[in-house]
């Protein structure tokens, strides 16, 4: 389903400050270098970037703080609006809702904040160095999972509603103007077709997903070995990537328990206390990331591990870049 | 706010007796504020306040609901505090967790159960169900294998156990005293003494990751198939809701998918012996 609507710039941020009354608002605002996530009001509204790649924080933190007592007894959230998401980000939740919303052991904590979030994203209209969603079949632009689309044209803000609940949001959140005629479709879709473009060139010599499973899973130890000497084991890969959610339990007084993130590239995160390690060497636990993304996850899991928003080459300080390595072990 | 199924909050369990086994090893017997179901073989998340959570297969009968034994090595941070804990002081339970052994799958059949050190605790929990379920088996043989005879766990037990109609007890040991009058070497050396029929026979292992992996490799050895070898894995089971992935087998959640498995279903997977 696609139903644009439109409406003014100024009318739209003042829907936000008002809708601000009864929600928390979240948007990417940023500079020419980077965006990322802020707190909405009056101060910074006008701030908000449109139609901009990925914002530095993954969408995931929204719904897996870092650190959380997990022990508590109620759990208060207060209704949330997140703007600007790209899709790479809308697609990472398919994995999270199956782990953490899976039924036989639902978080409970996950499950109200995905309640009571209202997610609307972004086309992407641009791109940056290390995009790379349409190698795994993902859209610049939300097709399915999100409720409502925005798109910035000079002064007009169009609204593009996927699901019931984003012709709802905007008829009576935002009073848009339901556009029936082709125009706005048609901007929208020659620039969604343009910026797909671009990602398949600059995408050129990826693997798809699955291809880039087989190659994974085929790769000798000397790969790895190379790759990973330059790994220092910082965890950042895996802190930034969307779709990673390996977390520890922490003790506390009183049978508390801290919920904190984890990082399968942290020494010791397989180790029992017999000192056994499957993860215990640098290369084994550098493999086990690209196994976990793209051979074991999908193996378990319908959605899918990585997004291709290529956080991970850029957080990495020992500037190793996985779809190097891809094309590579696609020659 | 109405209360919420809360899988990561512990319930109270009053720690009411423990028993030295081993000087490394205790059974520690609780009596949970709540009943307590578990299937042979599942494990608990067991906590000592404040210091640290493990995972843990209960050594007591799964048919009994009001108490809960577990049998621990002193072997780290928080089994070194559960060692120092009194009679009287409380402990924290998540669970049970997991899949345990498929004991409807042993009916009519010979069970051949290869334990050693610490992996008799699990064994003993089987062993409880298997007795009371023994008009369904043909015969049990259980293989134990621990250190010195100093290190054997469950002496009484195993008293009682050899005097069970179709249950026999075969033990070694890998260094002997002056007393020992059974067998002598690794745990593996046992089957060399067991009579089973094969084509009718399941096989159990339990112990720690080597002695698992030439349990594993001597049973295949001797003609079992790789789905008739049930094993119970050791791995980092940290949350035991499939979540936090320290437990991760290759596309396993040992915690969730297991922690019992046949060969078969995981001797493709990656480092399954350490």
């Amino acid at each position: 389903m696609n139903i644009y609507y439109s409406i003014k710039r100024d009318s739209w941020e003042n829907s936000l400050l008002r809708l601000s009354s009864s929600y928390i608002i979240y948007g990417v605002t940023g500079n020419g270098q980077s965006t990322d996530y802020d707190l909405i009001s009056e101060r910074n509204i006008s701030s908000l970037v449109y139609n901009r790649p990925k914002p530095a924080t993954p969408l995931k933190t929204f719904f897996l703080p870092v650190r959380e007592n997990v022990t508590a007894d109620t759990v208060k959230e207060v209704p949330r609006i997140i703007i600007g998401t790209p899709n790479c980000d809308i697609e990472a939740l398919g994995i999270l809702d199956e782990i953490y919303l899976d039924e036989s052991f639902e978080d409970v904590f996950y499950r109200r904040r995905r309640e009571s979030t209202i997610i609307i994203s972004s086309d992407c209209l641009e791109i940056q160095e290390h995009c790379h969603c349409t190698a795994y079949n993902i859209n610049p632009f939300s097709t399915g999972k999100a409720d409502l689309a925005v798109i910035l044209r000079h002064d007009d803000i169009i609204l593009r509603a996927i699901s019931e609940k984003g012709i709802e949001l905007a008829e009576k959140s935002f009073n848009a103007v339901r556009s029936d005629d082709r125009t706005l479709a048609s901007f929208v879709e020659s620039r969604h077709h343009e910026t797909v473009e671009i990602l398949n060139r600059t995408g050129k010599g990826l693997p798809d997903y699955r291809t880039t499973g087989r190659l994974v899973k085929a790769a000798g130890e000397s790969v790895w070995k190379r790759y990973s000497s330059k790994c220092v084991s910082c965890g950042a890969c895996t802190t930034i990537c969307p779709t990673c959610t390996c977390f520890l339990l922490i003790d506390k007084p009183g049978f508390h328990k801290v919920k904190q993130m984890d990082a399968c590239q942290y020494p010791g995160f397989e180790r029992v206390a017999g000192g056994e390690d499957s993860l215990g060497k640098l290369p084994s636990r550098f493999r086990n990331r690209y196994m976990c993304k793209y051979v074991w996850k999908p193996a378990k899991f319908h959605s899918t591990a990585c997004t291709g928003c290529g956080r991970c080459i850029e957080a990495c300080i020992g500037k190793i870049n996985k779809n190097e390595l891809f094309r590579e072990l696609a020659k | 706010m109405p209360p919420f199924n809360n899988i990561y909050k512990p319930f109270r369990a009053k720690l009411t007796k423990v028993i030295e086994e081993s000087p490394l090893i205790k059974t520690f017997v609780l009596r949970p504020d709540e009943e307590f179901a578990f299937k042979t073989g599942q494990f608990i998340e067991l906590s000592v306040d404040g210091i640290g959570e493990a995972p843990f297969t209960p050594s007591s009968s799964p048919l009994v609901r009001d108490m809960l034994e577990v049998t621990v090595m002193k072997t780290g941070y928080m089994t070194g505090y559960m060692h120092d804990m009194k009679p009287g002081e409380y402990m924290g339970i998540r669970g049970p967790f997991g899949r345990g052994y498929p004991v409807e799958r042993f009916f009519d059949k010979e069970v051949l159960i290869l334990g050693g050190g610490c992996g008799f605790a699990p064994i003993r929990s089987l062993l409880y169900n298997l007795i009371a379920i023994s008009d369904k088996l043909r015969k049990v043989t259980l293989c134990y294998g621990s250190k010195t005879p100093e290190d054997c766990i469950y002496k009484p037990y195993i008293a009682e156990l050899r005097k069970t109609p179709k249950f026999e007890v075969l033990r070694s040991v890998d260094k002997a005293d002056s007393n020992w009058n059974e067998r002598v070497g690794v745990v593996t050396v046992l089957l060399d003494d067991v009579k089973v029929d094969i084509s009718n026979s399941v096989a159990v292992v339990c112990g720690p990751p080597v002695m698992m992996k030439f349990g594993t490799l001597k049973l295949l050895e001797m003609g079992y198939p790789e789905h008739d070898i049930y094993l119970s894995m050791e791995k980092n089971m940290s949350c035991g809701l499939g979540k936090c992935g320290h437990c991760m087998m290759g596309e396993y959640f040992v915690c969730k998918d297991g922690p019992v498995f046949t060969y078969a279903e995981i001797k493709n997977q990656p480092n399954i012996w350490n």
